[in-house]
């Protein structure tokens, strides 16, 4: 039996509704249950539920075989695992935000310090220092878009999907660093001592988003 | 800052069983070496950093301990072995028989975040083939590695088999920009063939090539994928690299150790030293490499000498995790008692059970 780590939040039903399609169904009540590690109906895969930062842990240790993470979680863990496909579901943005009449984000000021409220504190160091702008990262876990309404920083680096946070919040993107969706990813020795029954549930997976692409 | 119960994250102490375990481990991997008449060679735990970036380069040169003597020189603490060995041989070894079989067993330090059993202090061991015939030096090298995982009880373990020149010889004419050559590496590496194609169509490949690079994330199986390999480059390079790996894999597979084999040509991750083949091995249960290794002929000459080498080595509390070790034989043990009158008489008793072998204790 494969595992595969799937991330809790938004990506978590798209994830079920894929592997459903390619025929490892769970129980609805057992989906709905708290239980965080449940087997499909045929005992072939075991799920189990991971907050999204955690899954490239559970697999790059090879606790999970497999794993469906946002590429925004990669890029800020740069995990050491295969990242075979592009799952192509939970779009998203990763965008540099901030008050709406604000200069107080223009990078290319490149001076005065910036202030950068995130999650992201890697993929904002990276991205700033880049560009040789100075920032001052302060990292949050959640409700981002607060920190620029109350002044506790100039802007902020976080995950867009339609941008109705943003707006409510009298937000506006600033620029985009880059477009996020859901990612399977392998741990490496997995792949190696489990190759044939990897490799099976990749072409499945992989005919079923070219089937999803026709269609 | 305690510094009595605090500890530097990445160190450790090991004590009693698991101490005794990693000697034992220990024991068993060198008396193999000792058994292909490998010699021991201790090199010092510390070297000029330039005999670190000479040997592995810059890369791994990132996560070295470094400090500066009294005249100002930078001093690393080692971070493995191997450009010590070369170091070694190159400077001192000049005049000695060849080929040069060497092994080593010891302490390496990098700063890196602990990770798999590792922590920022773990324990090499592995051994260095010099100046031999290429192909009876690689699998020489892959068949003590082989026993070395069957007498630690290990059975399932799995051997991946590539070959540096295969990637070199088809990317050697199309002249990438290094930069460019790097991302390709990374995306065959990570086995992302969607960010693979949508970069090469980028390059302007024609489709024949468009597609041997587009190919080479699943170049990895059974012996079937020479065959595959062969299909998709005819230079030169490529062709000795299949030719080399088919007579290895031929001969260890004649041997019995067909099931150990993976051929893995999607290898291109190109630890900047490794020219020849190259391997990484896996065993159940242990989600990262539990060693690998492989030919560099070029190291040596950054060392002014122009032997081509070929080694491996195994993380020790990689293998101390996964060792099936039946338990070792128990000397019986006689516990003794002591009493303060008359010692001498009492520890005249305990020599003699000492003298015949016997394990003691004093109470």
């Amino acid at each position: 039996m494969l595992t595969v780590a799937i991330s809790k939040g938004r990506l978590f039903d798209p994830s079920l509704e894929m592997f459903s399609k390619l025929g490892y169904r769970v129980h609805s009540r057992e989906a709905e249950s708290r239980k965080l590690v449940i087997a499909d109906r045929r005992g072939k895969l075991r799920f189990i539920y991971v907050k999204p930062a955690d899954v490239p842990v559970y697999v790059e240790y090879g606790v999970a075989d497999l794993g469906v993470v946002g590429l925004d979680v990669l890029l800020e863990a740069s995990p050491d695992v295969h990242q075979p496909l592009d799952l192509k579901f939970g779009r998203c943005r990763i965008v540099v935000a901030a008050m709406k009449g604000s200069n107080r984000s223009n990078e290319q000021d490149g001076v005065s310090t910036l202030r950068v409220a995130t999650k992201y504190p890697h993929l904002t160091a990276e991205y700033f220092t880049r560009r040789g702008v100075p920032v001052e990262i302060i990292v949050l876990s959640g409700s981002i878009e607060l920190a620029p309404v109350l002044g506790l920083a100039d802007c902020i680096v976080d995950l867009v999907q339609t941008g109705l946070t943003l707006r409510q919040n009298g937000l506006r993107v600033v620029h985009v660093i880059g477009e996020s969706t859901a990612r399977l990813i392998v741990n490496r020795a997995s792949y190696q001592l489990r190759r044939e029954r990897i490799s099976e549930l990749l072409e499945q997976i992989e005919s079923l988003l070219a089937r999803e692409k026709t269609a | 800052m305690d510094a009595l119960t605090q500890i530097p994250l990445g160190t450790q102490v090991l004590l009693g069983e698991k101490a005794r375990l990693k000697r034992r481990v220990e024991t068993v991997v060198t008396g193999v070496f000792e058994g292909w008449s490998y010699d021991e060679i201790i090199p010092p735990m510390f070297d000029y950093m330039d005999v670190f970036e000479r040997g592995v380069g810059a890369e791994l040169g990132k996560k070295v301990y470094r400090f500066l003597d009294r005249e100002g020189n930078i001093l690393a603490l080692r971070p493995e072995f191997t450009s010590l060995v070369a170091k070694t041989v190159a400077c001192r070894m000049g005049g000695s028989p060849k080929p040069i079989r060497l092994y080593y067993s010891g302490e390496v330090l990098r700063y890196e975040p602990p990770r798999g059993g590792q922590q920022r202090e773990f324990s090499q061991i592995g051994l260095e083939h010099i100046a031999g015939s290429r192909l009876e030096a690689d699998v020489e090298v892959l068949v003590i590695a082989i026993e070395v995982l069957t007498r630690l009880g290990l059975k399932d373990f799995q051997i991946n088999l590539g070959h540096m020149e295969y990637f070199a010889g088809i990317v050697e004419r199309l002249g990438f920009e290094p930069a460019v050559l790097q991302r390709l590496r990374e995306l065959i590496d990570i086995k992302d063939k969607i960010s693979l194609r949508a970069e090469l169509r980028r390059l302007n490949l024609n489709d024949r090539r468009r597609d041997t690079m587009l190919a080479l994330p699943d170049l990895t199986g059974g012996r079937t994928v020479l065959r595959s390999a062969r299909d998709l480059a005819s230079n030169e390079r490529s062709v000795a690299a299949l030719d080399h790996l088919e007579k290895i894999t031929r001969t260890l597979s004649a041997l019995g150790f067909a099931r150990h084999l993976t051929l893995d040509l999607s290898e291109v991750r190109g630890l900047e030293y490794y020219t020849g083949m190259v391997f990484r091995i896996f065993v159940p249960g242990l989600g990262f490499e539990i060693g690998g290794g492989g030919r560099y002929d070029a190291l040596f000459s950054n060392f002014g000498a122009g032997w081509h080498a070929v080694g491996f080595s195994f993380s020790l509390e990689r293998l101390m995790q996964s060792a099936r070790l039946k338990p070792g034989s128990q000397h019986s043990l006689r516990s003794f008692k002591l009493k303060p009158h008359n010692l001498r008489r009492q520890f005249a008793e305990i020599l003699k059970e000492r003298r015949s072998g016997r394990r003691v204790k004093l109470g």
